[in-house]
């Protein structure tokens, strides 16, 4: 194989030398690409992070832990967060966010922030997490090429792991992944059967647990939706800075239903339409214009018919018939 | 009609058939506004495959004076004995004479003399330029007079005139060899196939290389007898004129020989007949094209001139036509048919007027004259000439031309199919597309002590009788009738060398085709006569077992009534097929004996699955199990919701799966049957999808609970939580029900809600959101759609056409069987197949719905393999009154979605049914294409080598060729182990996780679990672990054309999973998030930079040289990792 680049662009090209599998017995080389971790909205972390794209799919913490140990020894490595889990956390937190859609939307352009946000961050994950229905599988899985973000001790880690990186592509020595021996493979799930049986059961929780997930669940959901609700309601008799009140759903009549608006909506464009269909002949002259429009129409199909055939004969073989 | 003669019949001259001339203005009329777009292509038609004659026949007129020449030069000579000029002939140029059979003995007196010919004319085709490129064999046909002074009026008695008439051509033939040995082939054969009448054929030579367009033809030099040489009156059908046939003269004698006097009369009949075709192509415009038509419809279904392609071709066309458009000189002076009408429209007519007119029936006659109605076999007389213009026809042959035109009838009547491509393009006499069963008949003529009447040989008499036989048999009224036609194919006669005997060849293979009546095929007791005490009735009783003999027995049914019986033992459709025949020709042909003496093709395609005529009971009886499921769940008391509808969406509960339910082979846990519940439309569900989702679980564990509960030790239920197929995964739906019941159904539930609809419709068209969340909701929308509308309207009519179509529900199956054999199954959904096979049931142009499903497999591959999906929709109508005006929207809206979207990456096969008009729904899964451009490819292409094999085959077709997959296309195979698949497909409830998932002791555990589980039934199955194994593979390297690697398998018991690296995956430059696994590559440009010198020079050059591509081990890798055990091999076939 030609010597890798060290570089691309900003990223470090980190080789890991991948041990053969029964099932496949070659020696794979993978690579990973490694650079300083730089978000776009700056966390205090950044500074003793890396950011890591392409990692193998089957990549746990313990896999980092292990690879980063090979390269700048153990204790270094304190957390890795995975693309997919963070996606996840977030999509989750926004789905449930999103729940009482109108309060959200209703104070977002109201341009007010919700009170004691920080205290109740920490809660709200907790109750998050109660609500969430158990996984079904043993171990996840990364999608292929996606990227993790790797929290190590403090910044001179950071340098250190860049250092012993280009180190690696002079010595030709690759890192193992899952160690050396594969150690990494014996302290978490296996995937393969075992794993896929797994999940045959895990797919069908205990029903205690899962109710209590979907109690947890229906109780978050029936407070913040009364919060909402209060919001609403104090919006409603609040101009803000400019003076102005907004005005919301749910007046002194019972608020009505998007179905049933929905529904009323319907029925008006029928009755336009019916209305529409007895107006039509009703004078000579329209009919006269109908039937000259479907004459402008039969000479249309006639010529987008040549038309067609203009085409099928390009093609040709149309026409032959089969031997 | 003549008093009192109830043989006799005399038909009026517009009366020929008068309910067809009565619709014919009808059809013709009605063809300028319906069919434009028939009549265009018709056109078109017509002038592809006109041939351009200078180049085609080229030479052929100076050859044909040359002929003229030579036969002119020939010496005359005076009577001489038959014998003696044969020999003397024979001895002279070694050329035997053509003599009929029987041929004339040696004693006989009859006198030959030859004499410079009356008259050379060219007939046919080549005078009318009616000849088209695509014909089998083109001829151009020269007649020789022989002239009368040589013939005697008497000579039409036993075979005189022909024994002249093959001297006559034994003298050409002599001397065209010696004259013209250098401008062509000469060789004797038969005058479409009929054995009295021989002819010479030279094909001339070709020299030097063939001229494009140039065509091998051949010049057939026909003689024939002087116009009204023997009395017409002494040669109606019923006349018996061969009297001394094989000598035995009292025996003989008193039968008819209707094909004999036949024969003789269109000897003398060529010159009228040419002037007839003369003068109306000159009165009728149209008439030449309506021939053209007329050749390319009767060639396309295997019908011709000579005998053994039916007797029924283009002269017999053109013949007909002209008779209809002639007026009538007798009649009250109106033609049946308008010469002012256009080639479409005639030919219209034709297709009508041979779809109301069965001539085997009913003897046709145009023109004013009677028929002996007795004579066997197709009349269609032409009053003036005299002659039974069929008379080369069968009584099969009739019933096949009849059929076809009432098939084409059936189409040109349809507004909304394609009328042209099914009735000109297509070839419709492929044996398997058109018959259910093929038997093949040995006849050997040594065995037949018969003796033949007519001179149409043993063979064809032999064949008659069979045909009669199983007529009766098969197509008994009374009975009700087992098959739709029974054909029977003889061999053909072929052209023989100069210096040798017509062969004498004894043993022939009859092929006989059987189509079956779908639903009378399948019984097994035929409940003949009643036996009463009248007369009449025991006459009816004594017919009945004459004819079926000793399997007719009596039988008391219910109600009392005694009848005659016949019980058979097989059950299939095929095999009860078989078994009569073999019984009833065994009975009355004394045939089937020897093994080999009848054999039977057709049922190599039910083994395959194989499919049972039990199936359908099981499927029904699963059917039953939901019904009573539904009942359960309808009787619960403490329901919170009034329960709507429970539909079944799975293809085990619409006949359409390939195995029947409940089969479970392996001992893995029930495979449930999927059902979606709804409930009465209720403000109780929460307005956010969220929440309706969770709220789902509880809704489902309550009717769990509640059916545990009401049926106490007799249903076991599970809550099982969806895996994941899209990213977000608190949007869709999370859980569904399992219900297990002790006597073996299990069944899954998903609840619909349709607050969840209108929350993603509302998401889906909200334009404050972004637009990836909009994406997000329109694609679980459709989804949704899919899961809850179009699949239980799909099950519901799927369903219906299984009862409608006794042979649709075996067609699915094998279909679906022939998709996951070529490892495509995984690609399609299984509604988009049985929607396929459903086409070739409700579109079945040019043939009627199929009545077996191995005939439904090769016509629905047939289908496949010319769909043009890259811009033909697929529109199936299921309810049957689509208005046209849906279905060009429906092609305008595929037009668009082209437009939008050229390359094919969101829509590839685009199909829409009355319930779904969209066009996607049944190829679209979580927003991707089902299946990607390549794979649509790939099925074309198969289903095109699969045609190829079946056109190449012909009878002997093997059905297991078409199911052979094909490794050698795949990039990497990859291997499953069978014992891995097994070991996961058994869970147990009370198996302690923790015992599996600790990764040591897994040797330990697998004993634990057995004491742990003795007893206990094991847990239903999310998904076969196969599925599962893959669904997930696709989620990490995602799907359609963004996945590096596309698999490709069949059944989940199938070993060996295909894949291809993605093409389209090319080297690129590196960012975040390429989806998929990339390794560094060196740019091209950069190879001569040193590897040592690269930290300084590259900097500069770096940012767009340095490209990664796929890392293709890596990826291999992490599949053999995350397989485990269930892959056993990964192969690499291609680097």
């Amino acid at each position: 194989m030609a010597p890798s680049p060290q570089t691309i662009g900003e990223f470090s090209v980190l080789p890991i030398s991948i041990p053969p599998v029964p099932s496949f017995p070659r020696n794979v080389v993978h690579y990973l690409y490694v650079r300083r971790n730089a978000p776009k909205i700056p966390t205090a972390n950044d500074s003793r992070s890396l950011f890591l794209a392409n990692v193998p799919v089957d990549s746990t913490e313990l896999h980092l832990r292990a690879l980063f140990a090979s390269l700048v020894g153990a204790g270094r490595f304190e957390s890795a967060s995975f693309e997919d889990e963070r996606k996840e956390a977030e999509a989750i937190a926004a789905a449930l966010d999103a729940a009482p859609a109108q309060a959200v939307r209703l104070l977002a352009a109201h341009g007010k922030k919700r009170k004691r946000e920080d205290q109740e961050a920490a809660e709200r994950a907790e109750e998050e997490a109660a609500a969430r229905l158990p996984s079904t599988w043993t171990r996840p899985l990364r999608k292929s090429g996606s990227t993790a973000v790797v929290l190590l001790a403090d910044e001179k880690s950071v340098h250190q792991v860049l250092k012993a990186i280009a180190k690696v592509h002079k010595s030709k020595k690759y890192p193992t992944w899952g160690g050396e021996g594969n150690v990494v493979a014996e302290r978490v799930p296996q995937l393969g059967s075992i794993w896929l049986k797994a999940h045959n059961q895990l797919s069908y929780p205990d029903r205690d647990q899962l109710q209590a997930a979907v109690d947890a669940f229906s109780t978050m959901f029936a407070r913040r939706e009364r919060e909402a609700a209060e919001i609403a309601k104090r919006l409603r008799n609040e101009p803000d800075e400019d003076g102005f009140v907004t005005v919301t759903r749910g007046g002194r009549s019972a608020p009505a239903t998007r179905n049933e608006a929905e529904e009323a909506k319907k029925k008006m464009i029928e009755k336009a339409e019916k209305k529409k269909q007895e107006m039509t002949d009703f004078y000579r002259f329209q009919m006269r214009e109908r039937k000259k429009a479907e004459q402008e129409e039969l000479v249309k199909r006639f010529e987008e018919d040549r038309q067609k055939l203009d085409a099928m004969r390009q093609k040709r073989g149309k026409f032959v018939p089969e031997a | 009609m003549e008093p009192g003669s109830a043989k006799r019949r005399k038909i009026g001259h517009s009366r020929g058939g008068e309910s067809a001339v009565g619709n014919i203005d009808a059809a013709a009329s009605s063809g300028l506004s319906r069919g434009r777009a028939f009549i265009l292509e018709a056109e078109e038609l017509v002038d592809e495959v006109k041939l351009d004659y200078a180049t085609a026949l080229e030479g052929v007129d100076s050859l044909l004076h040359k002929i003229k020449g030579s036969i002119e030069a020939i010496e005359a000579h005076d009577a001489l004995q038959i014998a003696e000029a044969a020999t003397k002939l024979e001895k002279k140029h070694k050329i035997p004479i053509p003599f009929p059979e029987p041929r004339p003995s040696d004693k006989s007196n009859y006198k030959v003399a030859f004499a410079k010919p009356s008259q050379f004319n060219v007939v046919g085709s080549y005078v009318s330029k009616t000849m088209i490129k695509a014909q089998k064999s083109h001829a151009v046909d020269m007649v020789v007079v022989i002239p009368g002074e040589t013939l005697q009026e008497k000579d039409y008695l036993d075979l005189r005139y022909f024994y002249k008439r093959a001297y006559f051509l034994g003298v050409v033939a002599a001397a065209l060899q010696k004259d013209l040995a250098d401008d062509g082939e000469l060789s004797y054969e038969y005058l479409n196939g009929n054995t009295l009448s021989p002819i010479l054929s030279l094909k001339p030579k070709v020299e030097g290389e063939k001229k494009e367009g140039q065509l091998d033809y051949r010049v057939r030099i026909i003689p024939c007898a002087p116009d009204n040489f023997f009395p017409k009156s002494k040669l109606h059908l019923g006349a018996t004129l061969v009297r001394k046939a094989g000598g035995d003269e009292s025996k003989a004698a008193t039968k008819p020989t209707p094909f004999y006097n036949s024969t003789i009369v269109s000897e003398s009949c060529f010159f009228p007949y040419l002037k007839l075709l003369r003068q109306t192509e000159k009165k009728c415009a149209a008439f030449k094209k309506a021939c053209i038509l007329g050749r390319v419809w009767l060639q396309q279904r295997g019908l011709g001139s000579d005998m053994a392609d039916g007797g029924f071709g283009h002269f017999e066309w053109a013949v007909l036509l002209a008779l209809l458009l002639q007026s009538g000189d007798s009649t009250k002076g109106h033609a049946p048919l308008s010469t002012s009408l256009s080639a479409t429209q005639l030919f219209k007519a034709m297709v009508q007027f041979l779809s109301v007119t069965n001539l085997s029936e009913k003897p046709c006659v145009l023109g004013t004259a009677t028929v002996e109605s007795e004579t066997t076999g197709p009349v269609l007389f032409d009053a003036v000439r005299g002659l039974n213009v069929a008379f080369k026809m069968s009584n099969w042959s009739a019933a096949k031309l009849h059929q076809h035109a009432k098939w084409t009838r059936s189409l040109l009547n349809d507004s909304t199919a394609d009328q042209f491509t099914p009735t000109f393009i297509l070839k419709a006499d492929l044996p398997w597309q058109n018959y259910d069963l093929i038997a093949h008949l040995n006849y050997d003529g040594k065995q037949d002590k018969t003796e033949p009447i007519d001179c149409r040989g043993r063979l064809w008499e032999y064949s008659d009788k069979v045909h009669r036989v199983l007529k009766r048999a098969l197509q008994d009224e009374e009975l009700g009738e087992r098959a739709r036609s029974i054909h029977i194919q003889l061999p053909k006669s072929s052209s023989w060398d100069l210096t040798k005997k017509p062969s004498t060849k004894q043993n022939h293979t009859i092929e006989i085709g059987v189509l079956f009546n779908a639903a009378n095929m399948t019984r097994s007791v035929d409940r003949g006569p009643a036996a009463g005490p009248s007369n009449e009735e025991k006459e009816e009783c004594a017919k009945f077992q004459r004819f079926w003999g000793e399997k007719s027995e009596l039988r008391r049914f219910e109600g009392d009534s005694i009848r005659e019986t016949l019980i058979w033992s097989s059950t299939s459709p095929f095999d009860l097929c078989e078994e009569i025949m073999r019984y009833i020709l065994k009975l009355h042909l004394r045939v089937g004996y020897l093994e080999d003496e009848l054999t039977f093709h057709g049922d190599g395609f039910t083994e395959l699955i194989p499919i049972k005529p039990t199936d359908t009971s099981v499927f029904n009886a699963a059917r039953k199990a939901f019904s009573s499921f539904e009942k359960d769940i309808r009787d619960l008391d403490d329901m919170p919701l009034h329960v709507r509808q429970i539909a079944p969406i799975c293809p085990e509960l619409r006949h359409a799966s390939v195995k029947v339910p409940f089969s479970t082979v392996n001992k893995s846990g029930p495979r449930p049957l999927e059902c979606v519940i709804s409930f009465e439309a209720s403000g109780k569900w929460p307005e956010s999808i969220v929440a309706i989702q969770r709220t789902k679980i509880a809704f489902l564990r309550m009717i769990g609970d509640l059916l545990e509960r009401s049926k106490p030790g007799e249903v076991r239920s599970y809550v099982g939580l969806e895996s994941s197929t899209t990213t977000n995964t608190e949007l869709e739906n999370l859980a569904y029900l399992d219900i297990v019941y002790e006597s073996g159904p299990a069944f899954r539930l998903r609840i619909h809600s349709d607050l969840e609809e209108a929350l993603l419709t509302r998401q889906s068209h909200d334009k404050t959101i972004d637009q990836h969340h909009r994406h997000q909701a329109s694609v679980l929308l459709s989804n949704f759609r899919r899961l809850y509308y179009h699949l239980p309207l799909h099950t519901q009519s799927i369903n219906t056409f299984a009862t409608r179509f006794p042979a649709f529900s075996p067609t699915v199956r094998l279909l679906k069987h022939w998709f996951s054999s070529h490892k495509l199954a995984s690609h399609f959904t299984p509604d988009f197949i049985e929607l396929v096979a459903l086409q070739t049931f409700l579109s079945p142009y040019p043939w009627d719905a199929p009545s077996s499903p191995s005939v439904g497999l090769l016509r629905a591959l047939l289908f496949v393999s010319r769909w043009d999906w890259r811009s033909e929709p697929l529109i199936v109508d299921t309810n049957s009154d689509m208005p046209s005006s849906e279905r060009s929207a429906i092609a305008t809206r595929l037009e668009a979605w082209r437009k939008i979207d050229p390359l094919m990456n969101h829509t590839v096969l685009f199909v829409a049914t009355a319930q779904e008009s969209s066009g996607v729904a049944y190829t679209t899964v979580n927003g991707i294409a089902q299946p990607s451009k390549v794979v649509a490819a790939r099925m074309t292409a198969l289903a095109k080598t699969a045609c190829h094999v079946i056109r190449e085959e012909g009878v002997e077709l093997d059905a297991r060729r078409l199911f052979v997959p094909s490794t050698k296309e795949y990039d990497v195979l990859l291997h499953l182990s069978p014992k891995a698949i097994k070991a996961v497909s058994k869970v147990y409830p009370s198996e302690e996780l923790t015992s599996i998932t600790a990764a040591k002791s897994s040797s330990g555990s697998k004993y634990k679990n057995l004491s742990a589980t003795a007893g206990e039934d094991p847990l239903p199955l999310p998904s076969a672990p196969v599925d599962t194994f893959f669904e997930r593979l696709e989620q990490v390297y995602g799907s359609g054309s963004s996945a590096p690697l596309v698999f490709f398998r069949g059944r989940e018991e199938e070993k060996v999973v295909g894949a291809i690296w993605n093409p389209s995956l090319g080297r690129r430059g590196l960012k975040v998030n390429l989806g998929t696994s990339y390794k560094p590559v060196k740019a091209a440009g950069k190879r001569k930079l040193g590897g040592d010198e690269k930290d300084g020079e590259e900097k500069e050059e770096k940012e767009e040289e340095q490209l990664v591509e796929v890392n293709r081990e890596a990826i291999l890798s992490e599949i053999a990792r995350i397989g485990g055990e269930l892959v056993e091999r990964i192969e690499v076939q291609r680097e």
